[in-house]
């Protein structure tokens, strides 16, 4: 397990040096530049040359990106081109923001979504089975913003209820009451997402489970069916529902570019379409790099908690057992 | 003859609806057990064969409650449980058990082999942690399998292994009546002979009543007091092992046993082979269901349906011509 869990981070930090070779070599393949944001119209060649070196812009790309390695690995996540600000000033904030909107979105919509998909699967195709099925389909098909939109339209505007936007109003910063007003829109925006996704998991899990031998030897113990519910099938269906939810975790700290521009939420992002837009090259990579890592992680803790849960699995071998 | 049974089928139906299109119209029904009534004397073990899709395994299940019968009754122990309620139906599982097919597929991964063995007790009898513990090295001792293994997932045992497991948590609890499905057709020739022996030796000690479910009929001859033979929902012939393996009355048991391979290659055998394929069990054919493959059908046979007759002591088939 501990060496297994070595080469993983072996195996991690490659990954994330490529990522950031590539992300590096793309953010500047794209058309347009900072130089063309920032020169002032009018201003001269020679200017603009020096105003170039300034920003170290008139390097060659390898040399620039090993600038930017060399300060990462110094802890240093580089400035703003604008304002000349450590990017962690800005981003550190917005991951929290971020953080505050999508957990709670995502645990509302694990807690609803795993025992509603449970219940359906006792009862397939019943009332709340096709319930859940026409739920999941426009969680599916409607766009976040088209969604946050008519929201914003009907409970804020219409009916005055709720906040249009952004995280606190004016002057009531800290206020948990404010905030939660707040987010009302934004996390049923982001709830209807991913319990669209969640209770069809768990529900087609729990199916599958439900089908196999096992469950039969149970019920001819004569075990009540709660017990062969809870007891024998939700602990085989959970392993296929960590995993995804795993895979999913890199989403509570990338944040949902869409749902917080139409809200104004200052997450990260939002943050990283202002900052794609302002070429605001050292943010980009810093948003990059943390959503990597994010990744990474997810997919080391749905591997790890997968050993747990599952007794058959080991890490670290070449092939499975005969399941 | 009137006579006593442990366990006894009744006109015993089972229909599965066959549902399609948008709104599941049930459009027709697979029979899967049509019709059929016998009994299984207290400490005997009763054969029951035939070919895949007969009807086998539902019939055992549907006698276990495990799937509810369409119609018929069934009687344990003199007892109608076709009218028992979900609980009491909870409680007969401590009289009657099954053992299952697959040693894979019937074990729960997730739990360790003494939970597999000892759930039975602790949710049955609520016995405390220390009884259930001794009663599973108990069990896994009476079975053959080493009891300091308990603490391992089933993953870790072999498949003859596995289904000692099954067997050590079908007994658990003292039944009286035990189906034993297919129980060691999975498994190697070698290792079905040692599963086979524990179960001849389990019946000795602890009085049990199996209906062995198998389609390998050496396997059915060496452990059957009486055999009963199953073609398309249909009981079509009951007799005790050794007569019917030695005089098959009805043409398809004959055209079965004649299957058999037999270590005697100079004795030169007549197989009797059946010509096309078993009937959809949706819609048998009319009259006698064996007639379309029979090499003796007449005319009687396409438009009467023969009824399970008792034809002289404990034989019973269902032809209207049986062989002589």
């Amino acid at each position: 397990m501990t060496e297994y869990l070595i080469r993983r981070l072996l195996q991690s930090l490659l990954v994330l040096f490529l990522i950031t070779v590539v992300t590096f070599a793309l953010i500047h393949a794209a058309p347009g530049g900072p130089m063309q944001i920032f020169l002032a119209p009018g201003l001269s060649q020679e200017a603009a040359k020096i105003q170039a070196h300034n920003m170290g812009l008139d390097q060659p790309l390898p040399i620039q990106y090993l600038r930017w390695l060399g300060g990462l690995l110094r802890g240093d996540l580089g400035y703003t081109f604008k304002n000349h600000l450590p990017v962690g000033e800005i981003l550190w904030p917005t991951v929290w923001n971020t953080m505050v909107l999508m957990g709670t979105a995502w645990f509302l919509s694990l807690l609803v979504a795993i025992p509603w998909g449970i219940y359906n699967s006792t009862r397939e195709y019943g009332f709340s089975d096709q319930l859940a099925s026409i739920l999941s389909y426009l969680g599916f098909a409607m766009p976040t913003f088209w969604f946050g939109i008519i929201l914003q339209e009907f409970f804020a505007l219409k009916l005055n209820l709720l906040p249009l936007s952004d995280m606190w109003t004016m002057g009531r910063e800290g206020e948990i009451g404010d905030l939660i007003l707040h987010l009302i829109l934004p996390v049923t925006v982001l709830t209807l997402g991913f319990l669209a996704a969640y209770v069809k998991y768990s529900r087609s899990s729990m199916l599958e489970v439900l089908q196999q031998d096992y469950i039969r030897t149970a019920r001819a113990k004569g075990l009540r069916e709660r017990r062969v519910i809870f007891r024998h099938a939700l602990r085989n269906a959970l392993i296929p529902i960590i995993t995804i939810i795993g895979l999913d975790l890199p989403y509570l700290v990338a944040g949902a570019a869409l749902t917080e521009s139409v809200f104004n939420w200052p997450g990260m992002g939002r943050l990283f379409v202002d900052m794609a837009v302002a070429r605001e090259y050292s943010v980009l990579m810093a948003i990059t790099l943390i959503t990597a890592v994010i990744v990474i992680i997810g997919n080391l803790l749905a591997d790890i908690l997968y050993v747990l849960v599952d007794p058959r699995v080991q890490l670290g071998r070449k092939g499975g057992q005969s399941a | 003859m009137k006579q006593t049974y442990l366990v006894e089928a009744r006109r015993v139906k089972k229909y599965f609806p066959i549902k399609t299109g948008l709104l599941n119209r049930v459009v027709g029904h697979v029979k899967a057990v049509d019709d059929i009534s016998f009994g299984i004397r207290s400490g005997e073990t009763f054969g029951l064969v035939g070919e895949s899709g007969c009807g086998k395994s539902t019939l055992g299940r549907v006698l276990l409650q495990l799937q509810k019968a369409t119609d018929g009754d069934i009687l344990f122990a003199g007892q109608n449980i076709r009218e028992l309620d979900s609980r009491d139906i909870r409680r007969l599982r401590q009289e009657m058990q099954i053992i299952f097919q697959d040693p894979y597929g019937s074990l729960n991964p997730r739990f360790l082999v003494r939970d597999i063995i000892g759930e039975p007790l602790r949710v049955h009898l609520r016995a405390s942690a220390k009884e259930v513990e001794e009663r599973v090295v108990e069990l896994m001792e009476l079975v053959g399998l080493d009891a300091s293994r308990r603490n391992r997932y089933p993953h870790e045992f072999s498949g003859g292994q596995r289904q000692r497991i099954g067997i050590a948590r079908a007994i658990a609890l003292h039944p009286r009546f035990i189906v034993a499905d297919e129980a060691v057709s999975a498994l190697d020739v070698s290792v079905q002979s040692q599963v086979l022996n524990l179960l001849m030796k389990l019946q000795k000690e602890l009085g049990l009543t199996y209906l062995f479910i198998a389609h390998g009929l050496n396997v059915v001859r060496h452990i059957s007091d009486r055999v009963g033979v199953m073609y398309l929902g249909k009981m079509v012939e009951v007799a005790p092992t050794e007569e019917l393996f030695a005089h098959p009355l009805h043409p398809y048991t004959a055209a079965l046993l004649s299957a058999i391979p037999r270590p005697t290659p100079h004795r030169k055998q007549q197989r009797i082979v059946l010509q096309g394929d078993v009937p959809s069990p949706a819609n048998p054919p009319a009259g006698c269901r064996f007639h379309p493959r029979c090499p003796l059908a007449q005319e009687r046979c396409r438009r009467e349906e023969p009824l399970l007759q008792a034809v002289s002591g404990e034989r019973q088939v269902a032809c209207h011509f049986p062989l002589e």
